[in-house]
């Protein structure tokens, strides 16, 4: 867990940063490799500006946004292979509503999308704890209704946003351009947000219980399924928020777009990003880096000149790589305690 | 609530005075209540479409259940363990294609060599998931992604010929007889289906996934050596991916990439729908059986109702929701 009280009983400064490193430095790591990968992207084009930048943040956004939703129903022991199909339901839901309206009440619909998003999820999380069925046997039937209602929703590629609701997600009216700083802004604040949420108060931290052992948060006066209930619907809403961003690069809806696999996306940046599958481990704030350095290994691969097929190959062998590694790690900790 | 030779039998169900009731009776072999689904289900199917209750309109159902259910046996074989393939259908999509491409060099050495995809393909996810203990989720996902990129760069230069079946896996994977009332591909599925219920009931291998499955602390202590019982595993469900690849390959003819990634998810639902724990250790292949002939009759209603894609997806995630629920209503009634 990555609760917040420091022991300072005095037990010995080694001790506690050992203890620190251990439980950061996964983080650190992922940070760090990002950083390397950044710097070294940089030493590969000609010219490292605003516009990369700019494509890197906005096309990354909403694979980390996407891995906030995962991260926060798996530390609460869950997973919800909806997510996906939730991102490509706002964003068709976005694409019709929003087409030709002006920016205000472009946003009071995106608004009511995100409540919409919360609910339906939310519902989903009733779902689970009423019928005590797997959350990967619900969430499979899930993202099937929600790539469903989005067929219903926007029969086929079309729609739009207009073009200041773009800008808050790209920095261009146009889904690309030079500005990075709107796309840092929509990743920051609802990174914040849930970390803060996730960390400091007590709903948020009972995810952490209920995640690690249901049973035993339940005796200490958790409640379990209210738990459950409000991961499933924070999830719904940013991956909703994610859908947002998806829609505001393309400018279209698409409804055929698969779901499953931004799903699998998400679920591997949330392992690599140091959250345990087994819940009631890791930290929100870890998931921006390991996104990003999922969706940075195509522009770089594509910068050394290596053909897109071969990318993909390299991509799936460094993800087994890293998670060999993190194991490796895992089953050095267990044996030493 | 499974006839798996691992667990224990239940003494309650003799001893029981009181005679029991609907619900308790079906919750012993909550089979019988999948068997009604599917039964409900045809007649339902028959009313919406007259002609369906006929040997061409369930040979229909038949068709597409055959390579669900040979994908959901390598889908159950490994839930048992605990573990999932995600790459199953890349794993079958990836076999066809090599089997189509090598068809100028013989059959059954086309054959041979697509088989022998899968079982490199499943071993190493074995390997990963037995041995470097990568969680089954990512090294299957994983899996699925680099098979897809090594056969799109192979597809214009190693494997560049031919993307046609021979007539011989047309025949087998869309071809029928007894005057074209049971398709070839059936028969597979039945071989299929005897061998993997043999391996799951009556070998020391299949108590071994049903133990790893349900305690893996337990069963490494009473001497299972757990990464050989995977990558065997593994290596099984990529075969099974592999043959089913065969018959969609040949029952379509021509192979691309997208062959049979359109049967990932239905292959898991299948296996879910007949009662196997996503978990472990709780799981039989008559139930997966059961599993894949009710999604292969839902395919056929949904075709004959005329509903477009949107409402086939809908209902298709509503009945995988719903029939869990009752699956787990059943079990903890008992």
């Amino acid at each position: 867990m990555t609760a917040t009280t420091p022991t300072t009983n005095g037990a010995g400064r080694q001790l506690m940063w050992r203890r620190r490193v251990q439980r950061h430095g996964w983080t650190v790591g992922v940070w760090v490799l990002l950083v390397v990968l950044v710097a070294w992207y940089a030493t590969l084009i000609p010219r490292f500006g605003s516009f990369q930048a700019s494509t890197i943040l906005t096309g990354g956004s909403a694979w980390i946004l996407l891995g906030i939703a995962q991260a926060v129903v798996v530390v609460a022991g869950g997973l919800d292979l909806g997510v996906g199909g939730m991102l490509v339901l706002s964003s068709v839901t976005a694409a019709q509503f929003m087409d030709g309206q002006p920016i205000e009440v472009a946003i009071l619909i995106g608004i009511a999308i995100l409540i919409g998003a919360a609910v339906l999820n939310g519902l989903v999380g009733w779902i689970i704890t009423v019928s005590k069925i797997p959350d990967i046997v619900v969430t499979l039937g899930s993202l099937y209704i929600y790539q469903g209602l989005a067929l219903m929703m926007l029969p086929k590629v079309g729609g739009g946003t207009p073009g200041a609701f773009r800008w808050i997600f790209t920095g261009s009216e146009h889904g690309v351009g030079a500005n990075p700083w709107p796309a840092l802004v929509v990743i920051i604040i609802p990174v914040i947000i849930v970390a803060w949420w996730m960390g400091r108060t007590k709903s948020g931290l009972s995810l952490y219980a209920v995640g690690s052992d249901a049973t035993a948060a339940f005796l200490s006066g958790v409640r379990d399924a209210r738990t459950k209930i409000i991961s499933f619907a924070v999830a719904g809403a940013v991956a909703a928020l994610a859908g947002f961003s998806s829609v505001s690069i393309s400018g279209v809806g698409n409804p055929t777009t698969d779901g499953g696999v931004l799903t699998l996306n998400s679920v591997a940046a949330i392992v690599l990003g140091g959250i345990a599958l087994t819940g009631g481990v890791g930290s929100v704030i870890a998931v921006v880096p390991a996104a990003l350095i999922l969706f940075f290994f195509n522009p770089i691969l594509s910068a050394l000149g290596v053909d897109p097929n071969r990318a993909q190959v390299i991509q799936g062998i460094l993800i087994v790589f890293v998670m060999m590694v993190a194991g490796l790690l895992e089953w050095r900790r267990i044996r030493r305690s | 609530m499974n006839d798996a030779p691992a667990t224990t039998p239940k003494v309650s169900t003799d001893s029981e005075p009181t005679k029991p009731s609907l619900a308790g009776r079906l919750a012993a072999r909550p089979q019988i209540a999948l068997i009604g689904v599917l039964v409900v289900l045809i007649i339902v199917t028959g009313i919406a479409e007259p002609n369906y209750l006929s040997v061409a309109g369930l040979r229909n159902s038949l068709i597409w259940a055959i390579p669900i259910g040979i994908l959901a046996a390598g889908q159950t074989i490994l839930m048992l363990t605990g573990g999932i393939d995600l790459s199953i259908a890349m794993i079958a999509t990836a076999s066809a294609y090599v089997t189509a491409n090598q068809s100028a060099n013989g059959t059954a050495l086309a054959i041979m060599i697509g088989l022998l995809v899968g079982i490199i393909a499943g071993s190493l996810n074995g390997v990963g998931v037995g041995v470097f203990r990568v969680n089954p989720l990512i090294m299957t996902l994983a899996m699925s992604g680099i098979l897809l990129g090594l056969f799109s760069g192979w597809a214009t230069t190693i494997f560049a010929g031919s993307t046609q079946m021979n007539d011989f896996m047309r025949s087998l994977g869309g071809g029928s007889f007894f005057g074209g009332r049971v398709p070839w591909a059936a028969l597979v599925w039945t071989v299929i289906a005897i061998g993997v219920i043999v391996l799951l009931r009556k070998t020391g291998f299949g108590r071994n996934l049903y133990a790893l499955g349900d305690n893996a602390v337990a069963s490494r202590l009473s001497g299972i050596r757990a990464w050989q019982v995977l990558i065997a595993a593994y290596a099984i469900s990529g075969i099974l991916g592999s043959v089913a690849g065969l018959l969609v390959g040949g029952r379509v003819g021509a192979v691309d990439l997208q062959l049979v990634g359109f049967l990932l998810l239905p292959s898991v639902a299948a296996a879910v729908i007949g009662g196997t724990s996503i978990f472990g250790g709780i799981g039989t292949y008559t139930g997966t059986i059961l599993g894949a002939l009710i999604l292969g009759v839902l395919q056929s209603l949904l075709t004959f109702l005329g509903a477009g894609q949107a409402v086939q997806q809908l209902l298709y995630g509503s009945i995988i929701i719903g029939l869990s629920w009752m699956y787990t209503r059943l079990a903890s009634t008992q």
